[in-house]
């Protein structure tokens, strides 16, 4: 939930221009609709139609074969479908199928998730070719809906009159950002906001004991790693990374750096969520030994090496100067030399997925609290570039994992997985950092939401009509298929809904634009029952296309309506294991951004 | 073997040897008799003690985290002959937001501060009285070349410039203390210009070259000793303005790099902490203003020394 992908500049250069007109014709057609997905329909007037006229949509026409995977090929680049989408069928205007290859016990938790948000079809098609839908252009189903964004300065959320829920309790919401915590709390102890998120592990105390303010702590469901390129000398040594992952302190860092409740990672996942600590505790502290380590590995103790981090403020990195530094003062006690180097903040994540840094400082936070939320999303068949190769043993056990509904059977995949990453330690995991909103005391139903996913409908901001929110930075865009980065995912949990929704300050899915969704026996097929009714923003009324086309959208490549804000479409591959008709990456990995890599 | 030497050189040197001994020994005793340059004196005089005998003063290595001495980051100032408990290890200025001693710091700080503000001049200095001596000298086209490049340099503010040149090469001090020191040199080239201009229309210039002076020997032997004095003086004021420059840069995080402890990168990683940990931001801060003070105060003695105005 916390990073911001920005895989590629080529939308702007006219790239994107290129590609559809390639893939124009490629796109399977659907079975009852009789052609492709419309790209020109400009009125949301189909979504309105009666059950009678209704024509289900299924993509694709014939459902992907998985006992032959597809195999893709480009130039001398091949791979072959990861994903565990087999179909998804509009069954009738209210009931929409989602058939998998393989069982996915998180299907519930994943289809809750912000970035599977359901979009109107007609309005897809009608916004998405020239990215309208990203800024401007903004039609959900939740309790608020867009009325201003003013780049730079704030966005405005206005009240869903026609919203299918509980109607918002604050007419207004205004969000802010600012990258300087002192900064936010300052504007909370002003009165000018009504909540703020992060607060900086200092001020912990100051807020507690402001009678005018309240904290609400958020759980440590987050980790924050020092990551290695496996493919870039000297990093491409497991003895080197394991002596690293020796050599840190990880203890001193969440003691000093991180705000009370936060702890050093033993496991690359937290604890509290099942399964996720299986396997060997992470590498006891021992400097000595790592000394000896690196020197037995041939290390290069002259040179020094670059660190790359940015300087964006998370939960699970709440001091990024500081831990970077304390992490160059500790590697300098076993002899490793390190330069820090500041990266952007808007290109740091899509350098990082494409393997640009050799060694870096980087975290996640939890979208779903389920162990494949974090290690298939770093380690898995669709997990990006940023560790450089990746381990076969690894992914088969991830892979093992995902699939099996025995949780007894689950939890040893998942030991064996943890006691292959500490062993080719791609990364050294840090600390699992504990964070905070602070609120102004009268605002009644304020709440943490353990990912960072507050619903704001539900809260009453003392006698005021307008509920202003303070974060840490402005989303690059509204269209969260395509975005990662959780300030932007927050809002789009505001003005969109899935199938199902996190409850409010839970982790548990609850139906939200789905009644229910049942599986079948192997879990391998899952039947969702719409709400009837639910009416989008901008008009237009939900139905099975509108989910058939927001997923599709995602999951395959060369779909018209597979644009987004940059094109990266990041976390569909990550929670769905891979897209149809990737495009390769420099290295030759596929990827499902528009446009390779 | 004896020297051979031109008849002018046996007619002039003598001269100028002795004048040039007398002339600078007069010049420390009006700086020194200058209250505001004595000050200055005093307080550069300290800053360059910290600076020579830093690893000796300081207690700890600047860079060295004392997590494992049992402190805590953001500790207050702890002086024991103020009534900080004994057992507590004395911390003169506290403890900054890494767990190091911000007293160590701030006392290594004053090295990169007259590093960067002697080098970051002198560069400019060099650079900028070099292009200068040769637009006054040269005239014409090569003197519209070289004083329309000044021009068009000094369009840019001066820190904007060097935050643009720095956004180009790189963040990091060296680099910083390159951008500042470009942006600089527009400012000592004019100086030098217009000091040759006078200098070069002077009887002494004018006798050496009926002497058969070399052009050479014109300029590097009696213009540019004739015209040291005003870029000397701009050169001491400029120190400070360098100094501030190189910190702000660093403030903003394209200058120094952590570890390094300069100045104004210690205020700017440690800003946030204004109101729990104020000594972080007030002891570079005040370590910041005294150094510009005091080059400020030399400079203007310096001046007032060497202006035959205020002599009689």
């Amino acid at each position: 939930m916390s990073r911001t992908t920005r895989w590629s500049r080529l939308a702007s250069l006219g790239v994107l221009s290129i590609v559809f007109s390639a893939c124009a014709g490629s796109v399977s057609p659907s079975p009852s609709s009789g052609g492709a997905p419309s790209t020109g329909a400009s009125q949301p007037a189909a979504s309105a139609a009666s059950a009678a006229a209704f024509t289900a949509k299924a993509y694709p026409e014939t459902a992907v074969d998985c006992a032959n995977p597809p195999k893709y090929t480009s130039g001398s680049n091949s791979a072959t479908y990861t994903g565990i989408f087999k179909q998804i069928t509009a069954v009738d205007q209210l009931t929409v199928k989602f058939d998998l290859c393989s069982a996915d016990v998180a299907f519930l938790s994943k289809i809750a998730f912000a970035s599977n948000n359901i979009q109107d079809s007609d309005w897809l098609n009608a916004h998405a070719k020239d990215k309208s839908i990203t800024h401007d252009a903004i039609n959900g189903t939740a309790a608020y809906q867009l009325k201003e964004w003013v780049p730079g300065a704030q966005v405005t959320l206005e009240a869903n009159p026609n919203y299918w829920g509980d109607k918002a309790k604050a007419q207004t919401v205004v969000i802010k950002w600012s990258k300087e915590a002192t900064q936010r709390l300052q504007d909370l102890q002003a009165g000018t906001v009504d909540g703020i998120d992060n607060v900086a592990p200092d001020d912990f105390q100051t807020v507690q004991n402001d009678p005018n303010l309240q904290i609400l702590p958020r759980e440590a469901l987050n980790i924050l790693y020092l990551g290695f390129n496996v493919n870039q000398a000297p990093w491409n040594n497991e003895k080197v990374r394991q002596a690293i992952a020796m050599g840190l302190d990880r203890k001193r860092i969440a003691d000093n750096f991180y705000p009370p409740g936060s702890e050093a990672a033993d496991y690359f996942t937290p604890c509290a969520i099942p399964l996720a600590c299986g396997g060997d505790k992470w590498y006891a502290t021992d400097t000595a030994k790592a000394k000896q380590m690196l020197t037995d590995a041939g290390f290069d103790f002259s040179k020094t090496y670059d660190f790359h981090y940015r300087t964006k403020v998370r939960s699970y990195l709440p001091s990024p100067t500081q831990v970077a530094t304390d992490l160059q003062s500790q590697l300098a006690d076993i002899g490793v030399k390190i330069s820090l180097v500041v990266e952007k903040d808007d290109t740091y994540l899509s350098d990082e997925a494409q393997g640009k840094f050799p060694l870096f400082l980087l975290g996640w936070g939890a979208d779903y609290p389920d162990v494949t939320d974090f290690l298939d999303v770093h380690f898995g068949t669709g997990a990006n570039s940023g560790f450089g190769k990746k381990f076969d043993d690894l992914t088969k056990s991830l892979a093992a994992g995902a699939a099996e509904s025995d949780q007894t059977k689950r939890g040893q995949d998942y030991t064996d997985a943890n006691n292959q990453v500490r062993t080719h330690v791609p990364m050294v995991p840090l600390v699992h950092g504990a964070s905070a909103t602070a609120w102004k005391k009268d605002v009644q139903n304020a709440h943490s939401s353990p990912i960072g996913s507050e619903y704001f409908f539900v809260m009453t901001p003392g006698d005021r009509t307008q509920l202003v929110w303070s974060q840490n930075s402005e989303p690059s865009g509204l269209y969260c298929g395509d975005e990662s980065d959780g300030d932007a995912l927050r809002i789009c949990s505001q003005i969109f809904d899935s199938l199902y929704n996190y409850k409010v300050a839970g982790l548990d899915p609850e139906p939200a634009l789905a009644t229910s969704c049942d599986p079948n026996a192997d879990l391998t097929s899952w039947t969702c029952k719409l709400r009837d009714g639910v009416q989008f923003q901008k008009g237009g009324t939900l139905d099975a296309n509108d989910v058939v086309d927001s997923m599709a959208a995602q999951w395959d490549v060369k779909n018209p309506l597979h644009v987004g804000n940059l094109g990266a479409n990041w976390y569909f591959p990550t929670l769905f294991g891979g897209c149809l008709n990737p495009n390769f990456d420099k290295d030759g990995a596929q990827t499902c951004a528009v446009g390779g890599s | 073997m004896a020297a051979i030497t031109s008849p002018a050189d046996r007619l002039i040197d003598p001269l100028t040897t002795t004048r040039t001994a007398s002339l600078w020994r007069d010049t420390l005793a009006n700086i020194v008799r200058q209250r505001n340059a004595r000050v200055g004196l005093v307080i550069l005089g300290i800053l360059l003690f910290a600076a020579i005998f830093a690893d000796v003063v300081a207690a700890y290595n600047p860079d060295k985290v004392l997590f494992d001495q049992g402190i805590k980051r953001l500790s207050a100032p702890c002086i024991h002959l103020l009534g900080c408990p004994a057992t507590t290890p004395e911390h003169l200025f506290g403890i900054d937001a890494n767990g190091r001693d911000e007293f160590s710091r701030v006392l290594h700080g004053a090295r990169i501060s007259l590093q960067v503000g002697f080098l970051t001049v002198g560069f400019a200095i060099v650079i900028g009285s070099l292009l200068g001596l040769i637009a006054g000298y040269a005239s014409g086209r090569i003197e519209t070349v070289i004083m329309r490049t000044m021009d068009v340099l000094l369009v840019f503010p001066a820190l904007l410039l060097a935050i643009a040149i720095v956004a180009a090469l790189g963040p990091g001090l060296i680099n910083a203390q390159l951008a500042i020191g470009i942006v600089a040199i527009p400012v000592y080239a004019r100086i030098m210009r217009s000091s040759v201009l006078s200098v070069r229309q002077s009887d002494f210039v004018t006798g050496s070259r009926a002497l058969g002076e070399s052009p050479i020997g014109l300029v590097f032997r009696r213009i540019l000793p004739n015209s040291l004095t005003p870029t000397i003086v701009a050169g001491t004021l400029g120190i400070a303005g360098a100094v501030l420059d190189v910190a702000a840069l660093s403030f903003l995080g394209l200058g120094a790099q952590p570890p390094t402890s300069e100045w104004g990168s210690m205020v700017g990683q440690d800003r946030g902490y204004l109101f729990t940990a104020p000594h972080l931001v007030f002891f570079p801060g005040v370590a910041l203003a005294m150094t510009v003070f005091g080059f400020n105060l030399l400079g203007d003695g310096i001046r007032d020394a060497l202006d035959p105005r205020l002599n009689r």
